[in-house]
């Protein structure tokens, strides 16, 4: 680091002087960084092309460990993005419905609005009160997190793409979800505060009411389908739009979202922040990072919660209606063209895309574009086109890529209906919420049961 | 109206969702400027409290901001001791009222309204032409003219406007800002001496009696009744102690009989 940052002031100071001056911010960080940029490309093609075979067939000998390696760290990293995009979602989402615009300063429309929030989460100052549990202070929103992202070991993305199929899935789902319960109370414990203490209570008070019409209300899924497993729930919804569950389990759905909405803590159940009325319950004294995973924690509860509606009701990762189109792309075959053909063909497609658009954007651009950014916009053009190409043609070829974007349009249509209802509906009193989860949804659930088992029973006989 | 459960919530859902494709209310301010001229400074108007008195406080801002200097305005002081009333003189001239009115839409409530006498401004153009017609000496030039006329009158206030090119409502305010600037004319000016001999001999309760008897408060440039409270610059050599001079004379006044003193003066003393 230290050699490539004295590389980098020597190449600047090699410039001509007043160089840097007449250049935009954007020109001069492109001119800085390209040659790091690009000798960096330069040493990854290297090292792949002289490490990669050796180093693949000792990962292939590996492959059970590798498999495990490989979900868990994709489902950590898979957190982080998605979280972003939630919270982007809801800040757009939300301001439309008060006809408002939204963020729209930082990113194209706004988009790196919530990446810059989390960069000045992180940059603050990680702070325990005085008299707190520093111990289990620190690792409340740890348990908090990580509660909430090994349940997605078990979501079924797309036929194949699943962390681990488990013959409890939804068992392992729902008592690993539970332990999300712990870390608050832990946070309101440590925290060495009233208020944390009691949000905490109230927040687990909620949490765990909701747990039991929300799992009762999937054994009727469970009885159905015959099987924990969630990858095979998906198979027995396959077929078409009315093999899925949600025909069968129409009152199971409804009190499913419902408890679904207080256990991701959202309005009109989110008692445990109530960001506008009382001090944020459990999550009061926490600052930063620390406050930061409780927050990305309850946005990726949000896209869990869909994930798994989708799942169970409404058929997975499965095509609501039978793909008509089946192109067969087998004749052609990636592995033909050898490493350095797909080098060629990656670099020729990018560099003569940039150029080729970046020509258009000078040429018809409206305005006067400077070379650097008409090749910026031109390159983000070309890498539009080419993830749009090669998505269209994964969606064709691969059933596992248009098995994510069914999955991805079902949870995100949940996603928004979550935000839609926190736009629309005002938040319950604390009484409300307990005694709609005692009273109504759990009578309902074991109603939904009943029916279930006795109608399994007479249609089985 | 019958009720069906969740009703109201479907109905609230559909209202959002209407709302997420109706047109947008924001204006994006940089990009979408309002189209407004460059003197523009927004509409006038005058506010009313409660109790339907005005709540202009005649602080001068907004003729100081007026780019025409159109802006003028009539009323007393916190102490309900000055009337000012007084603009832009060669804007409007006479028909100060009715351009605020006119800008208001609204009556000033303005019946102590009186013009200002006119004045020999000749002792005026003397000390401008002594201080190069310079608005930058503008203190210097106020107190000049206090020293000629005793006070400053508004016609001299003009004049200097009008020669030097110095906008009247920092003339205005800089003539408020100093305690020992007035706009009336005193009709006595009774000096205390507060140097040390005078000051042990009782000096300062004298000054408090008088302050509070003639209702003025020391070193204000005038005071209602037309009596003035100064402080004398220095000690009068052989004068005795405690030392109060009533237009420069002295006067035998103690620290006992100040109130007597002080009440005698204001019967004799106003008009």
């Amino acid at each position: 680091m230290r050699t490539s940052m004295t590389s980098v002031t020597a190449f600047v100071k090699s410039l001509p002087a007043g160089v840097l001056v007449r250049l935009s911010p954007a020109e001069r960080l492109a001119l800085i960084f390209s040659p790091l940029a690009i000798g960096g490309g330069v040493v990854t093609v290297l090292a792949i092309a002289l490490l990669g075979p050796p180093f693949t067939d000792f990962l292939g000998a590996n492959l059970p460990l590798v498999r495990f390696a490989v979900a868990a760290s994709a489902i950590l990293l898979m957190t982080v993005p998605t979280a972003f995009v939630l919270i982007y979602l809801e800040l757009k989402v939300i301001a439309r419905m008060n006809l408002r615009v939204g963020p729209n300063r930082i990113g194209p429309w706004g988009s790196a609005m919530s990446v810059v929030h989390g960069l000045k989460v992180l940059a603050k100052e990680d702070f325990a009160p005085t008299g707190a549990d520093v111990t289990i202070f620190t690792l409340a929103p740890v348990v908090t997190y990580l509660a909430s992202i090994m349940t997605l070991l078990v979501i079924p993305f797309a036929p194949g793409l699943i962390g681990q199929d488990l013959n409890i899935g939804l068992l392992y789902f729902f008592a690993v979800g539970g332990l999300t319960v712990v870390g608050l109370l832990m946070a309101g414990w440590s925290s060495f505060n009233k208020y944390s203490l009691l949000g905490g209570l109230r927040a687990a008070a909620q949490i765990i009411s909701y747990e039991i019409p929300l799992t009762l209300s999937v054994v009727g899924v469970i009885l159905l389908a015959g099987t924990m497993s969630t990858n095979r729930i998906v198979l027995a919804q396959s077929g078409s739009l009315l093999d899925w569950f949600v025909f069968r389990q129409p009152l199971a759905v409804l009190v499913f979202f419902i408890a679904a909405t207080a256990e991701a803590n959202r309005t009109p159940f989110d008692m445990t922040e109530a960001d506008s009325e009382i001090v944020a319950g459990f999550a009061t004294e926490y600052s930063g990072m620390r406050f930061g995973f409780f927050f990305f924690a309850e946005y990726v509860n949000v896209f869990i919660v869909s994930a798994l509606a989708a799942t169970l009701f409404f058929g997975g990762w499965t095509a609501p209606f039978n793909w008509p189109l089946a192109y067969d792309l087998n004749w052609f075959n990636p592995w033909s063209l050898g490493f350095f053909g797909w080098t060629a063909i990656v670099l020729a497609v990018l560099v003569i895309g940039t150029e080729f658009f970046a020509v258009i954007v000078r040429l018809f651009g409206g305005r006067e574009w400077s070379a650097w950014d008409a090749m910026g916009l031109g390159f983000l053009i070309d890498l539009v086109l080419v993830v749009g190409i090669l998505g269209l043609a994964g969606f064709i070829a691969f059933d596992w890529v248009h098995g994510i974007f069914w999955f991805m349009v079902k949870t995100y249509a949940f996603v928004f209906t979550f935000v839609w209802m926190r736009a629309t509906l005002p938040r319950v009193r604390v009484d409300q919420l307990m005694g709609f989860a005692w009273k109504w949804l759990l009578p309902a659930s074991l109603l939904n049961l009943f029916a279930t088992a006795t109608a399994v029973v007479l249609l089985n006989r | 109206m019958s009720f069906v459960p969740g009703l109201g919530i479907a109905k609230g859902m559909a209202l959002t969702l209407r709302r997420f494709f109706a047109p947008k209310a924001t204006i994006q301010y940089p990009e979408t400027a309002p189209d407004v001229a460059v003197r523009f400074r927004g509409r006038l108007q005058l506010l009313y409290d409660e109790l339907g008195n005005l709540k202009c406080e005649t602080c001068f801002q907004c003729a100081q901001a007026c780019p025409v200097e159109c802006i003028d305005m009539g009323g007393f002081d916190t102490r309900g001791r000055f009337h000012v009333h007084w603009g832009a003189p060669e804007m409007y001239a006479e028909r100060r009222e009715e351009s605020a009115l006119r800008r208001t839409g609204r009556p000033v409530p303005d019946p102590a309204y009186t013009h200002f006498d006119p004045i020999d401004t000749a002792a005026v153009d003397g000390i401008l032409e002594e201080y190069d017609f310079d608005p930058g000496q503008l203190p210097a030039i106020l107190e000049s003219i206090q020293r000629v006329h005793g006070y400053l009158p508004v016609a001299a206030l003009k004049r200097v406007g009008q020669v030097t090119g110095a906008p009247y409502a920092p003339t205005y305010g800089m003539a408020t800002y100093y305690r020992h600037l007035r706009f009336e004319k005193p009709g006595h000016t009774v000096a205390v001496c507060q140097c040390t001999s005078c000051l042990v001999a009782g000096s300062g309760r004298i000054a408090g009696t008088l302050a509070r008897e003639l209702g003025t408060e020391m070193g204000r440039g005038s005071a209602a009744g037309g009596v003035a409270l100064e402080q004398l610059p220095s000690h009068v050599p052989g004068a005795s102690s405690p030392l109060v001079t009533l237009d420069g004379k002295s006067q035998p006044v103690t620290a006992a009989g100040a109130a007597a003193w002080a009440r005698a003066l204001a019967g004799k003393g106003v008009a």
